[in-house]
């Protein structure tokens, strides 16, 4: 098996969010509702010492995924041929049935349910329809400062570097989130 | 099986090679997957290198596409103007009414009475407002104005200056830079030619350092600057004044660039010194002015000076305000005494356009033969204007970009032009408005006013996308098509070799029509036989096409939307004048680069010094006003909007920082907590919007993203938040719109609204 994830260059990401609509254009997401990938703004200091940054969150497809093991209807899978975490919308229990076990096991806050009571579980996978098309996650493609890449960790690792910080991740590193970062060197302490 | 989640059964996509173009600083590439005649997604470039990919604006466009609020059927105003009670009408209807009021208009007052007010909603070469300027020019002329909001006044300098507006480089030429300086610069929101983000990622990965100046820690500082100048608005010029000081006191200009390639700069010295005024331009003059510590004003100045090549971008925000030329020209001046023009990894300031076809020979030297005297009338296409003379505070005696003729009024005092006439000195009685791709309600400053003018029209007609402010209050409302209903081509913005070719992707919407058709239909019923607008788009285009010797393969454009022009090596303005002066002299009166310019001197007015000046005005914050309005007001560019359009896309609303941006330090002893509802509010209005309560603003300056619509309740306060609502509409002489010089007041709102 060779696992794919995410390449995240913090350095470059300007918060344009282009990521968060192109993906809610290929999935059909409306507004109002949380997407499956979303970018949170870290914001410190006091006029005029400012530190602003940006994070990519999309699902990270832990090796060993926390909502994976919370679900109590085994509807979280991962595929054997490259890891990426997916969702089985037809075991699902759903939103206020569960209630959103997973997404309370996710520190990332990856998983996302729609408005209504019985609403699945949705998330980022990794574009998988995509990649058989031979083509990258849209988020990927879309970013206009090609700050972001995925494809076998490896790959990612030999290419970026082992990078595995970035301001505002939480660095639960046991469950194997399968990302390489270049983060922004965070701000002093103010 | 995995699941997949979207997708249903598979039909056959479709996928359209076409792009963006509204007026943002980007056309860029769109792909449309089209199945069974409906859009279904948008993705952008993902070919060979350097990618145009579209920003979240691009990408959100099927939510404006298929907006329930499109406009689908002509309409008819039925309430009282502003009111937005209208009636669905027939085409024919909607034409013949049309037709019949420009005749009774011509016939009654004559074509001057025709005000035409394009837009810049659509920027391809063939829609908008061109084909309905064409026609209306057929029909005998019309009234328009003069000077544009975004860069009237970093336009003017730049003519002045170097006497073009090509001063800039490709945007690939900053990674020869040792320093960079951002002033008023936000291109990570305004884009700026698509490749300018991904450009200075590339230069800070390089270790060139990046100083940004603007009042606001924008998301550009944010991410590229290793250091953030906050800087009092509209005191700009100070600030480069003071640069400037410190460089000549020090010795560091470069005397050699100054005396082979520029003229003025003993009398700019003379100010600098404060020979003029007995005041010194010192840093120390300069920090009460614009806050900056002047040992931080000492330090740019010597690294700017030192550091060469140098990239002083001098953005159009702070040349946006009540004597923006001032700044403008500074910055140029500043770029000159330190000779880091036409140079590699330099940067001459001023317009900052880079590559463009169409002025492809603008710098080369004109035959002496073919210059016309323009003292005595200026020739125009448009009959209404043509032969007028020139415009007392015009650079009339330069080519190209210097809006000349006195037949035109400027765009910020159209309100007042139409409420006036001739009794106020404006060159003509407006009775009637043709409005074509153009939210101007909104997007002309003090829309209070806008609302009374329009009110006292006889008729108004609209070309229009959507029911925006400025549609409600038309007697005649067209709908038209969007750029992914019909066939265009895009140039490029400001400084990247390529064209965009947008093909139609599906059929317009209902009974949209395009501007071009509006106009074929319309031709006859003015009486007016041009078989030009019976051709097809792509008979035009191909036109257009044959006019421009850098598109050279029409076909591989259209089949790929797209054509990246290869240049032999990176633009550098003014390179060949820096290398061989004496066969290539600047384009202005004296050959030279102008820090005292020849022609504002025989202008001889006090607002428009010959050197550029530090100024205040009369709503700056050391006048009087600031007791009651102490809080200085920006209206900066928002990224989820291209000015006023798509401010209905329900994927970018929901992203938009809301309301208005207020340090902590005024908020709180206004009792204003992050989220309230607060009125922004001076004399020409009051708007009710969030409070954005940022460490990112200097304190004393507030900032709302201008392009909300204009949204009057039954008290007179704005609702849409409209920064329009607030700002000033007396243009500088030179020509800069003053929409970030405006005083306001901020107080806690009735909280009744939900936030």
């Amino acid at each position: 098996m060779s696992r794919i994830g995410f390449y995240f260059d913090q350095t470059r990401c300007t918060g344009c969010y282009t990521c968060v609509v192109a993906c809610k254009d290929f999935y059909d997401v409306e507004a109002g509702r949380t997407g499956y990938l979303r970018v949170l703004s870290i914001e410190k200091g006091v006029f005029p010492d400012l530190f602003v940054a940006y994070l990519f969150s999309p699902c990270w497809h832990c090796e060993d995924p926390p909502c994976l093991k919370a679900c109590p209807a085994g509807a979280i899978t991962q595929r054997e041929k490259d890891g990426i975490v997916v969702v089985d919308p037809g075991r699902c229990l759903g939103r206020d049935q569960c209630p959103e076990k997973c997404k309370k096991a996710c520190p990332w806050d990856a998983p996302q349910f729609g408005p209504q009571g019985d609403a699945k579980m949705e998330k980022c996978q990794l574009c998988l329809e995509r990649w058989e098309e031979g083509r990258k996650p849209v988020c990927v493609e879309a970013c206009p400062l090609l700050a972001l890449d995925a494809g076998p960790l490896e790959e990612l690792r030999k290419k970026y570097g082992e990078g595995q910080g970035a301001v505002g991740f939480k660095p639960l590193w046991r469950f194997r989130p399968s990302v390489v970062f270049k983060g922004k060197k965070p701000p002093a302490p103010y | 099986m995995d699941t997949i989640q979207a997708e249903g059964p598979k039909e056959e996509v479709v996928v359209v090679n076409t792009g963006c173009c509204h007026d943002c600083g980007g056309r860029c590439v769109l792909k449309a997957h089209v199945r069974n005649g409906k859009v279904i997604r948008l993705e952008s470039d993902t070919g060979p290198e350097p990618q145009i990919r579209a920003c979240l604006r691009g990408r959100a466009y099927r939510q404006r596409l298929y907006s329930p609020d499109r406009l689908k059927y002509p309409l008819r105003r039925v309430g009282e103007r502003g009111e937005g009670k209208f009636e669905r009408i027939s085409w024919d209807e909607a034409l013949d009414t049309v037709a019949y009021e420009l005749k009774r208009v011509k016939a009654a007052y004559g074509n001057a009475a025709i005000l035409f007010l394009p837009g810049a909603g659509n920027q391809g070469l063939l829609h908008g407002p061109i084909m309905p300027g064409m026609l209306l020019q057929e029909f005998g002329g019309f009234t328009r104005f003069w000077g544009i909001p975004s860069y009237e006044g970093a336009l003017f300098a730049s003519m002045a200056t170097y006497g073009t507006i090509r001063t800039g480089n490709s945007r690939e030429d900053l990674l020869n830079s040792r320093l960079i300086i951002l002033w008023g610069w936000n291109p990570a929101h305004t884009i700026w030619d698509p490749e300018t983000n991904l450009t200075l990622a590339k230069a800070k990965e390089k270790g060139i350092r990046m100083v940004a100046v603007d009042p606001r820690y924008t998301d550009t500082a944010a991410t590229f600057a290793d250091q953030w100048i906050p800087i009092r608005p509209g005191t700009d010029a100070a600030m480069l004044a003071a640069m400037a000081f410190v460089i000549v006191s020090e010795g560091l200009e470069d005397r050699d660039f100054l005396n082979k390639y520029a003229q003025g700069f003993e009398t700019y010295r003379d100010y600098l010194l404060g020979k003029e005024d007995g005041r010194p331009k010192t840093p120390e003059w300069a920090e009460p002015i614009t806050r900056v510590p002047a040992k931080t004003i000492a330090d740019l100045a010597r690294a700017y000076a030192t550091q060469k090549p140098a990239a002083l971008i001098a953005g159009w925000g702070p040349a946006r305000t009540a004597i923006g030329e001032q700044y403008a020209r500074s910055a140029a001046v500043l770029c000159a005494l330190t000779g880091n023009i036409g140079i590699p990894g330099g940067y001459a300031a001023g317009f900052m356009r880079a590559y463009s076809s169409r002025e492809a020979s603008h710098l080369q030297k004109k035959d002496p033969t073919l210059k016309i005297d323009k003292s005595k009338g200026i020739p125009s296409s448009n009959p209404v204007e043509n032969g007028a003379p020139p415009r007392p505070y015009s650079l009339y005696k330069l080519s190209g970009g210097t809006n000349a003729t006195s037949a035109r009024i400027h765009q910020s005092l159209i309100w007042d032009a139409i409420l006036k006439g001739k009794a106020g000195g404006y060159p003509a009685d407006l009775k009637m408005a043709y409005i074509v791709a153009s939210n101007c309600l909104n997007q002309y400053p003090n829309a209070n006013l806008g609302a009374q003018a329009l009110k006292r029209l006889e008729f108004i007609v609209i070309h229009e996308q959507f029911l925006t402010p400025t549609a409600r209050f038309a007697d005649i409302v067209l709908p038209v098509n969007t750029f992914l209903e019909r066939e265009d081509i895009a140039p490029p913005w400001l400084g990247s070799p390529y064209y965009i070719y947008l093909n139609k992707a599906v059929d317009p919407l209902e009974e949209t029509k395009s501007d071009l058709e509006i106009c074929r239909l319309l031709a006859p019923r003015l009486g007016i036989q041009n078989d030009f607008f019976n051709l097809s788009e792509e008979e035009i285009l191909r036109l257009f096409a044959s006019r421009r010797k850098d598109i050279t393969d029409f076909e591989a454009m259209k089949r790929d939307g797209v054509l990246k022009i290869k240049l032999p090596e990176p633009i550098v303005a003014f390179r060949d004048q820096i290398r061989d002066p004496e066969h290539h002299p600047f384009p202005t009166l004296s050959g030279k680069i102008e820090i005292d310019c020849d022609h504002i001197k025989e202008m001889n007015h006090p607002r428009i010094p010959s050197v550029p000046k530090y100024l205040s005005h009369p709503e700056h914050y050391d006048t009087p006003l600031a007791e009651k309005y102490p809080l200085q007001l920006l209206t900066t560019h928002a990224k989820t909007r291209t000015h006023s359009t798509l401010e209905m896309v329900p994927w970018l609303k929901e992203l938009e920082v809301r309301g208005v941006w207020i340090n902590p330090v005024d908020a709180a002893p206004r009792n204003i907590r992050p989220g309230d509802w607060v009125d922004v509010f001076n004399d020409r209005g009051r708007i009710r919007v969030p409070a954005y309560v940022t460490e990112r603003i200097m304190p004393g300056v507030v900032n709302v993203c201008q392009g909300g619509w204009y949204n009057p309740d039954e008290n007179g306060v704005d609702r849409g938040g409209c920064a329009n609502t607030l700002t000033r509409s007396e243009p500088s002489p030179g020509g800069a719109f003053p929409m970030n010089s405006a005083l306001v007041q901020v107080e806690r709102a009735p909280q009744e609204q939900d936030g």
